[in-house]
């Protein structure tokens, strides 16, 4: 046992499940629930977008987007203010020091997260009135307002990694877990965030790789490196499959209907999502072959943990993209019978055949090496991140 | 052997066409029946695309106690389901004026449809709408300030973050900061101070792009038109389609459906004093060429103004100028139309009521007021003989009550009006189709009738801006198409 709790805890308390809740500080809790409130909200959102369309500020997906963001700055803002001004000193001593103010990192990242998604308000207000309400995910204010989430998120993380790494056994296990949590909902975001480039029909498109590659080893690695639980990134990947599968499986349960012209397609629930990524097989892996070469070159250690998670995914991805482009994944466990309101009839086949983003073959191998490229850079990048966040204490 | 006599001059020199249907006159000006009910609709279009709509209903005839307004597309997919409709708010001043306003989502031809409800039961009505982005709004200072502020800020805390992570996040609780760790922790600020600064710059190229890639696919452009002249008196119009035509071909349906009873209306306007006006109606020759055999013109400098309407119901108003000399020709025939407006005047400006030649007078009934701009009002004349009495031998003119051209003297303003609304009646028509209501459109519309017309034609509209306007009324009477000129200045 190296490490101990970060507070104290009473003696009535040491024992049993009262002791397991006792010994999470609230704040993990607040990091943990906003950033999973932001996530829901998001996709929430995009269910709410293509099922409803007219929007306003005061939507429940808004609102559970905005919970997220005021949560984790009342609860940073609050932590950082008691620890600078309070009495107690031991609390400094888990803290770091920005600007006169003292508190854990995690804190001033998830506050400058949420900040960054208030800056992103009228920066959308303004890009909405001057361009007309955008249609797209990564439009400028869309992106200023995903990377406040994200950097939210990542606030969450580091305010639990510091925990974990001070704490017992026991307790690093609990907040083990709720660090995958956490490093789901990341997860989850930067799928969201580059589903625009990986739908399933996009799937023999080079571009499919390479946002791919771009996005997921970085955190896939990340997170399973500071976790230092065996396969870590396939529990993640695992959990965002269960996840993904309730919200296509019951998202559809909710009555909606569209509220903006023109309505190209008669909608009467809200529409989900399409079906998840086989991320596991990526993620798989990741974990195998990276906790095969523990111990060998970092650089070593990427490319071959990079050109695995895309092969893999490549392996799986290439013959599911062409199943979900057939008629027998049309039907509500595999979602390719749903239709946003805005697809014309007339547009439908385009969910049924591939869209080949490449023009030529050329082109196609060209973006394929650029895949594995990328997934050999950003897997090394996940390595040192996570090597990082395993030495962060305060 | 064809001789080319004159070809284009400075042709084509498009004078920014500002909105589609008209030019720097955006908004929808209705009058029509929804059922027993007589009703004003005037329809203010969002000047980006998606964006909302503000719609304004009077009632002029009946009882209306609630109206439901709901946007669909004018044909085709999206006209089938309708989004649930919305209440229009009655205004607590005048019970007969309602308000609301809907979403236009995507460009294209668009219908409004409302059900009236009142004293006389429910009616129901549609007015198209063309909806087309016009400009981009510029950010205000306080926003601009806000957001440098908050840029700012987050750069800065950004990188005493990332300082403190580096320098501190990593230490044993309690223990103090070392040398080497103060030094890394500095180190880790310049490269993020350094990092940061790329990023912003990277983000402004992407934002720029962004922006101005959004813009340019969202803002309307009038198809380009090259006019010339040849064989001495055929005028060549030859159309192209602009790029905001190209990326909207399957919405737009791109063929052009006839406006009461031609393809095309062309109207060429004498520069610089709208002193002459040519109504015309040029024949297809080729999907993108119109030809025109020129009635007698005299030489001058010309705007050029070509209407046309697509299948969808969307119109163009293409625009150009050219150089003419003078032009050998017959008078106009058939609904063809030509005038100048030299004899009209007594060289004091066009007031508010013109003798014709067939010593019969027009008025227009402004009854002194003032005429401010973006305000909706019935435009109205009244035609007298020659003994002063109203006239009783107006007849249809291409269908129609009565013809109305609007145009503003520094041409950024061209309208061409009916006495049901600022809309082509082809638009109407598809409507009528389209929503199968069992009322000929052309019948329930004012001055539609085929009979002979009362002494009085009105129109609906609103002048957009402030400024000097020329408006060009056409009538039919006794089998004479006649052209009456009056000119209006337009208070803010």
């Amino acid at each position: 046992m190296a490490h101990t709790a970060p507070y104290p805890v009473s003696a009535t308390s040491q024992s049993g499940a009262l002791a397991r809740v006792a010994v999470i500080p609230w704040y993990v809790w607040c990091a943990a629930i906003a950033v999973t409130s932001t996530t829901v909200g998001l996709y929430w959102d995009i269910s709410w977008h293509t099922s409803i369309g007219r929007d306003t500020f005061w939507t429940p997906a808004h609102l559970c987007i905005h919970f997220g963001a005021i949560l984790a700055g009342l609860s940073s803002t609050y932590l950082i203010l008691t620890t600078t001004f309070g009495k107690n000193r031991a609390k400094k001593e888990f803290s770091v020091r920005i600007w006169g103010f003292y508190g854990p990192l995690g804190t001033f990242v998830a506050l400058w997260g949420g900040l960054t998604m208030l800056t992103s308000a009228p920066f959308d207000d303004w890009w909405h009135n001057a361009f007309g309400l955008d249609v797209q995910i990564l439009s400028p204010p869309h992106v200023v307002l995903i990377l406040g989430i994200f950097i939210l998120g990542l606030g969450g993380l580091f305010l639990i990694i510091a925990e974990m790494n001070r704490a017992n056994t026991e307790t690093r296990s609990i907040l083990n877990r709720i660090f995958l949590h956490v490093g789901c909902m990341l997860t989850i975001l930067l799928l969201m965030l580059i589903s625009e480039y990986t739908g399933y029909t996009q799937s023999h498109s080079a571009i499919y790789y390479r946002a791919l590659a771009l996005a997921m080893p970085l955190v896939l690695v990340g997170i399973a490196r500071a976790s230092g639980y065996k396969w870590a990134a396939t529990k993640v990947a695992a959990i965002y499959s269960v996840l993904w599968l309730l919200a296509l499986w019951l998202v559809p349960l909710v009555p909606a209907e569209p509220k903006l012209g023109p309505v190209y397609t008669r909608v009467t629930h809200l529409v989900p999502m399409e079906f998840p990524l086989l991320l596991f097989a990526g993620a798989a892996a990741l974990d195998f072959l990276l906790d095969r070469m523990a111990g060998r070159n970092k650089w070593l250690q990427a490319a071959v943990g990079g050109a695995g998670f895309l092969l893999a995914m490549i392996a799986v991805q290439w013959p599911m993209g062409r199943f979900l482009i057939s008629p027998l994944a049309e039907n509500r466990i595999f979602g390719t019978n749903y239709y946003p309101y805005m697809q014309p009839p007339s547009d439908y086949h385009f969910n049924h055949q591939f869209n080949f983003y490449e023009r030529s073959r050329a082109q196609f191998w060209v973006g394929m090496i650029i895949a594995f490229a990328a997934a050999f850079v950003m897997t090394r990048i996940g390595l040192a991140w996570g090597d990082w966040m395993r030495r962060v204490k305060r | 052997m064809n001789r080319v006599f004159l070809i284009s001059f400075a042709a084509c020199v498009l004078f920014g066409s500002r909105c589609s249907a008209h030019v720097g006159s955006p908004d929808v000006f209705y009058e029509g029946y929804a059922g027993p009910y007589r009703i004003f609709v005037t329809v203010r279009t969002p000047p980006m695309i998606p964006g909302i709509a503000q719609i304004e209903v009077r009632a002029l005839d009946g009882n209306v106690t609630d109206i439901r307004i709901v946007p669909l597309r004018a044909v085709g997919e999206g006209s089938e389901y309708a989004p649930p409709s919305d209440r229009m708010e009655r205004s607590q001043v005048d019970a007969q004026y309602f308000t609301g306003k809907l979403w236009l989502m995507a460009s294209g031809a668009w219908q409004v449809r409302m059900e009236v409800f009142g004293t006389q039961g429910k009616g129901e009505s549609a007015v198209p709408v063309p909806a087309a982005a016009r400009r981009t709004l510029r950010m205000q200072k306080s926003t601009g300030t806000l957001l440098i502020a908050l840029m700012l800020l987050l750069v800065t805390s950004m990188i005493a973050i990332l300082g403190a992570a580096a320098r501190e996040s990593q230490l044993e609780p309690g223990t103090a900061t070392s040398a080497p760790q103060r030094r890394r922790g500095r180190i880790a600020m310049a490269v993020t101070a350094v990092a940061l600064v790329v990023i912003l710059f990277l983000g402004n190229m992407w934002w720029n792009a962004a922006a101005s890639g959004r813009a340019d696919i969202m803002m309307y452009k009038a198809p380009p038109v090259e006019a010339s002249l040849q064989n001495t008196n055929t005028l060549v119009l030859k159309m192209g389609f602009s790029s905001w035509h190209d990326r909207r071909k399957q919405m737009l349906l791109d063929k052009i459906i006839p406006d009461h009873g031609h393809l095309m209306h062309l109207f060429l306007l004498g520069l610089p004093d709208l002193d002459r006006f040519y109504h015309l109606h040029p024949d297809q020759v080729a999907s993108d060429t119109f030809t025109e055999r020129l009635p007698a013109v005299t030489a001058g400098n010309y705007a050029v103004f070509a209407d046309i309407v697509r299948e969808s119901g969307f119109p163009d108003t293409m625009t150009a100028r050219m150089s003419l000399p003078d032009v050998p020709g017959n008078p106009p025939i058939g609904d063809d139309s030509a005038t100048t407006v030299a004899y009209l005047s007594d060289g004091k400006g066009l007031g508010t009521v013109l003798t014709l030649p067939d010593h019969s007078h027009w008025e227009w009934i402004i009854e002194g007021q003032t005429i401010h701009a973006r305000q909706p009002a019935l435009l109205r004349f009244r035609v007298f003989d020659k003994d002063g009495k109203p006239a009783s031998d107006l007849e249809p003119y291409m269908g129609m009550a009565g013809h109305l051209v609007i145009v503003k003297h520094d041409l950024t303003v061209f309208a061409h009006v009916h006495p049901s609304g600022s809309m082509p009646m082809a638009a109407l028509m598809l409507l009528e189709k389209q929503n199968n209501s069992g009322i000929s459109a052309m019948t329930a519309m004012p001055g539609m009738h085929e009979t002979a017309r009362p002494a009085e034609v009105t129109f609906p509209y609103g002048f957009p801006e402030p400024g000097g306007y020329r408006l060009f009324v056409q009538i039919k009477k006794n089998g004479q198409v006649q052209t009456g000129a009056f000119d209006a200045h337009v208070e803010p």
